[in-house]
């Protein structure tokens, strides 16, 4: 096999767009062939969850191949729920690392506003158990909500953790000029003072409004090439080092014990396993935080913090910037926002753009290892990633 | 008749499902027989959510996770005014969900 590194980023800002789908996808795209300098590439896969039902158009990627005039290369859509972002770019390394091809533009592309947020809501949905889920009204807040009271009751972490999570993101946002919301919120604000309650209502109880991540339109790219390519192009070398991939019950109830995330554990451990790193040796995370919970639980299955401590850590400051593993630094889910599909393709542009050393305000000291963890279905299929700076 | 939502057991080493799947969890076994899921439970976890799929026409929907007596675990909707993990739950067969094209039937509990 081949090393794979990052030769291109792109990226939209993530937030309300009044653009057809494809010119979504159409910026990222352009904008990483502009910093890769390149204008060709071999092969693109285009990571979409909800074009067919959404936005009523299919096959992406022979759409957005000719409206890149980058035909006749190969092109095609992957479709992996909301981890459709780093299914994509784990496609995208095979193919670089195989030999099959030498550069593989990877795009992810959502517009959810095609349709109001209820439906959006109902539409993500779409990937919980038709018959034992499904009927019932489940939706992936009631999922997270469910999860969030076991999590609460098992370990102690209170409502007063989740907004640490909301209010450190929002704070890591405001450095992001990309992130959808930009604003800064205070534990007063959406939880203890007089208003709070009116700015911060339940969704799904445990769960208020801060605790869940906005729906989002965007679009990420990447730009994947062998050494030769990367080392022609000059730009800062970041590899993509590690890719792992785990899956678990569909139903979460069927889950032996559902307080444990064992696809994000399984997924990251194989990622740290083929980079050949440990959770100490991380410099900088992205975390899927659809839900503050997941934040707090994916810190410990990762192997960041112990089982049940991960709130302790947060409450030390451990996660922010300047902490000891900064964890999402773009804004996270929470802030930055979750276009779906482009959603594994965001994090791991944070990542490279950490690595680089381009992350201006919102910059890791010293930043050599990233870790993301792209949370598809409820923890039900999770595609992990590390990317190490050479020289 | 008193209605049933089926559990699917392993033929071979008796492992119960619901859902149903193609293949054991336990064993890999492919062939499975059908018996009636109990109704009786203990509440798992539970949420109140108030931002509704578009089909509902409810304020608020209470949804659930119980482990059934002697059986596997299901989601169902709740109709439990003040809900709390570990209360003992029954359940009976009614419509959770009518969308455009057809009524959905579902476990539905109260408080035991």
């Amino acid at each position: 096999m081949r090393d794979v590194f990052v030769v291109g980023v792109g990226i939209t800002s993530f937030t309300r767009l009044e653009y057809p789908l494809i010119e979504i996808g159409a910026f990222a795209s352009v904008r990483a062939m502009l910093d890769a300098g390149l204008d060709r590439i071999d092969h693109l896969y285009v990571a979409n969850m909800g074009g067919g039902r959404v936005n009523n158009q299919t096959a992406l990627g022979s759409a957005l191949i000719d409206h890149l005039s980058l035909c006749p290369a190969g092109a095609e859509t992957i479709e992996n729920g909301p981890a459709s972002g780093a299914s994509a770019i784990k496609t995208g390394y095979m193919a670089v690392a195989s030999g099959m091809h030498d550069v593989a533009m990877v795009t992810g592309v959502e517009r959810m506003s095609e349709v109001n947020n209820l439906e959006a809501t109902d539409f993500v949905a779409t990937l919980t158990h038709p018959l034992a889920e499904n009927i019932y009204g489940v939706t992936l807040p009631s999922l997270a909500g469910m999860f969030t009271r076991m999590y609460m009751e098992k370990y102690g972490v209170t409502s007063r953790h989740l907004a640490m999570v909301a209010i450190k993101n929002h704070q890591h946002a405001l450095h992001n000029p990309f992130a959808h919301v930009r604003q800064q919120i205070t534990m007063d604000g959406i939880l203890d003072g007089p208003d709070a309650m009116t700015n911060n209502p339940f969704v799904s109880d445990p769960l208020r409004f801060f605790d869940c991540c906005p729906v989002s339109d965007g679009a990420a790219c990447l730009i994947l090439a062998t050494g030769d390519v990367a080392k022609k192009l000059g730009k800062p070398l970041v590899r993509l080092s590690g890719v792992g991939q785990a899956t678990d019950t569909h139903a979460v109830h069927e889950r032996e014990d559902p307080t444990n995330l064992l696809a994000v554990r399984g997924a990251a451990a194989k990622a740290m396993a083929m980079a050949g790193v440990k959770p100490s040796d991380v410099s900088v995370a992205e975390l899927h935080d659809a839900f503050t919970i997941l934040e707090i639980v994916e810190s410990e299955e990762v192997g960041f913090f112990k089982k049940g401590e991960g709130h302790l850590a947060l409450e030390r400051g451990l996660t922010k910037i300047g902490g000891q593993i900064p964890i999402n630094t773009s804004g996270g889910l929470k802030a930055k926002g979750h276009p779906v599909g482009a959603t594994g393709v965001g994090q791991a542009h944070e990542l490279v753009l950490q690595l680089r050393g381009e992350a201006g305000k919102r910059q890791v000291t010293n930043a050599k290892i990233g870790l993301s963890v792209n949370f598809g279905g409820f923890g039900n299929n999770v595609v992990s990633l590390v990317f190490t700076k050479e020289g | 008749m008193e209605r049933n939502i089926l559990g699917y057991r392993c033929s071979k080493c008796e492992r119960m499902h619901y859902p149903n799947r193609a293949r054991c969890s336990a064993c890999g076994n492919i062939d499975f027989t059908t018996e009636p899921l109990p109704k009786n439970g203990v509440l798992l976890t539970y949420t109140v959510l108030y931002n509704l799929p578009p089909d509902f026409d409810v304020p608020t929907l209470t949804l659930g996770i119980v482990q059934l007596d002697g059986g596997p675990r299901i989601t169902g909707q709740l109709r439990i005014d003040e809900p709390k993990s570990g209360m003992r739950v029954q359940g009976h067969i009614g419509v959770v969900r009518k969308d455009n094209y057809k009524t959905h039937n579902g476990m539905i509990f109260e408080a035991a």
